[in-house]
């Protein structure tokens, strides 16, 4: 005889509110942010007095922070259409979180400012905006006739005011994204039950063209704000290595999130097994697919030993850079891939923190392997200086902040959409769907 | 191995996979170890409820991915280096990055084969008989949509008429006495 099978399903707790720790996490970070903050200062000053470039690498590091939090903001939005274009119960259970992340795009776009404005220190182009002045660094022997042809073949791409309109408008169309998914999000939830059809239809066709947008937009993003950085060189997977990076970052800090969550309601009742792992498994396909396509452009590269694009690579293997590739290799690949094979990490809620957590530093050192070498100073040539560690304090600074603005957007809905067909089936006991 | 006689052991069906787990967390839980359940896709409770063991398919398949890479890695360096040494593009003979792309496909192929051929392996597969078969209700339901505990005969704590009044107070379906 059959029992009852809704006998043993659990019930959603009365409060859907974020719990009150989220506030505790907010003043942690808010404290490391403000050390850091103090910190990074302080090392200007110092990098100043030993090789003056102290505010150079503050304004490198600063775009490293950017570009991690930045990666999990609109990483997060991205994420947010993805799950309401595929649909499961781990994008349930992800989306307030996902919400939450996206609506940090106001915090990005201060943190964009503060790197437009050291936009001199970080981009030659920026620094030479004509072909005069080209010709006069050249001839002072500051850039050498590689870099003097690309920023005069490349000016009408890279210059200022593009720079900065290209920006605005990546902005325009992210916040266009964030505004109209988390008031529809809210909406649906104030609609009955009978409404839902509706409401999977309609944001399911806000999406799917939002993905194919923010990966355009998200590209040329990445192409001005990092790539641009050595205007020698381009490579045409780059926008997506960003894209899969990002995926990767906030795969793992939407677990950290949600297993964070889980100590309190109304987490501990939907937080199942059965969708962490499927999140771990979710988190290794995009460490698989990161690795892929930055061993991918290696190789074609090292294939190809093209003067004018080997030497990005040069940059960053020699002197010294060997040692911070092979860490990188090891931090960013070996460790997650090795980790998140056990199916008893995945499953095991403090061990696959720990793994995420490790993640989202990976993310940041192989941003530092992005960035650092594209600069004269530091190109095949890695040593240590004050400033250096502006990129341990600098994106630490950045990435406290930001959590502690997640934090605040965290607390300002309920963190379970009620208004879906998958709410029933993750209340249900874990054995009842294969 | 000589042919046996006699019990294999009682069946019991069940509707729901939520009945199945009950069940089957009671009977291990009452010192039952002789015990299996069927069911028509993977229900992971329903291995935790009997004492899943761990297995070494995980163990097979990194070797196999392991040798597999290696395999293939040591191959291409053994062609590139000694036995056909050729100038690439002034690249050195032993060009590790070229050697990457194949050494990584045995390294999922071999993961893969081994896996799947090392799981049908320690499941004692190809099997051409299995007594369950000998229950109708088991041939037509157990890929379908019933879900089966089977205690067996070989557990010390079988005996014909108490187990059957044992599986009774689960309110399965049927109880089904299968033969060898």
């Amino acid at each position: 005889m059959a029992h009852d099978a809704i006998s043993h399903d659990k019930q959603l707790p009365a409060d859907l509110g974020a719990p009150a720790f989220v506030d505790g996490w907010k003043s942690r970070a808010l404290i490391v942010g403000g050390i850091s903050m103090c910190i990074a200062i302080l090392l200007i000053f110092l990098g100043n007095a030993q090789d003056h470039l102290g505010f150079d690498h503050f304004y490198r590091a600063w775009a490293l922070g950017t570009m991690v939090t930045w990666g999990l903001c609109v990483g997060g939005l991205a994420l947010l259409m993805v799950q309401y274009c595929s649909g499961g119960k781990w994008g349930l259970l992800l989306r307030r979180p996902l919400e939450a992340m996206s609506r940090t795009l106001p915090l990005i776009v201060i943190y964009w400012l503060g790197m437009a404005a050291g936009m001199k220190r970080i981009y030659l182009w920026a620094q030479y905006t004509n072909a005069e002045a080209t010709a006069k660094a050249l001839k002072a022997g500051v850039i050498n006739e590689l870099q003097a042809h690309c920023l005069d073949f490349k000016r009408p791409m890279l210059n200022p005011d593009a720079f900065l309109s290209v920006s605005f408008l990546c902005f325009a169309i992210w916040g266009f994204y964030t505004w109209r998914l988390n008031a529809l999000g809210l909406k649906r939830d104030s609609e009955g039950p009978e409404t839902t059809p509706y409401w999977i239809k309609k944001l399911e066709n806000i999406s799917g063209p939002g993905i194919v947008v923010y990966a355009i937009t998200m590209t040329a993003a990445a192409i001005y704000w990092v790539m641009s950085m050595d205007p020698t060189w381009y490579s045409s997977v780059y926008g997506l290595l960003f894209l899969v990076g990002q995926g990767y970052a906030t795969l793992a800090f939407s677990i950290i999130v949600a297993v964070s969550l889980s100590k309190a309601e109304p987490f501990k009742t939907i937080l199942r097994q059965t969708e962490q792992h499927d999140l771990g498994k979710l988190t290794f396909a995009f460490v698989m697919l990161n690795i892929y396509l930055a061993f991918g452009q290696f190789l074609i590269i090292w294939s190809g030993n093209l003067p004018d694009e080997i030497n990005w690579y040069l940059d960053r293997i020699r002197g010294g850079w060997g040692v911070i590739i092979t860490l990188d290799f090891i931090f960013h690949w070996l460790i997650p891939f090795t980790m998140l094979l056990s199916r008893d990490l995945k499953r095991n809620k403090k061990r696959i923190v720990r793994v995420c957590q490790w993640m989202i530093f990976a993310r940041a050192f192989d941003m530092f392997w992005l960035i650092e070498p594209n600069f004269k100073d530091a190109a095949r040539n890695l040593h240590f200086s004050w400033g250096i560690l502006e990129y341990i304090a600098v994106p630490v600074a950045l990435f406290s902040f930001w959590v502690a603005y997640f934090c605040t957007q965290l607390k300002t809905r309920p963190l379970v959409q009620v208004n879906d067909p998958h709410l029933a089936e993750i209340l249900e006991p874990e054995h009842v769907h294969a | 191995m000589p042919a046996r006689e006699g019990t294999y052991g009682l069946l019991a069906e069940f509707d729901t996979p939520s009945d199945l787990v009950r069940a089957a967390r009671q009977a291990r839980q009452d010192g039952w170890r002789r015990m299996e359940c069927y069911t028509p896709y993977p229900v992971e409770e329903a291995a935790e409820a009997i004492g899943f063991h761990r297995n070494k398919v995980p163990l097979l398949t990194l070797i196999g991915g392991l040798m597999g890479g290696a395999a293939m890695f040591a191959l291409e360096t053994w062609i590139s280096v000694l036995a056909y040494p050729l100038n690439i593009g002034g690249r050195p003979t032993y060009s590790w990055p070229a050697f990457i792309v194949p050494a990584y496909e045995w390294t999922i192929l071999w993961a893969g084969l081994s896996a799947a051929f090392g799981m049908l392996a320690l499941n004692g597969l190809p099997s051409l008989y299995h007594p369950l078969f000998n229950a109708p209700n088991f041939r037509d339901g157990a890929t379908t949509d019933k879900f089966f505990l089977c205690l067996e005969a070989l557990d010390p704590k079988f005996d014909l008429a108490e187990t059957k009044a044992y599986l009774a107070q689960f309110q399965p379906n049927s109880v089904v006495e299968v033969e060898y």
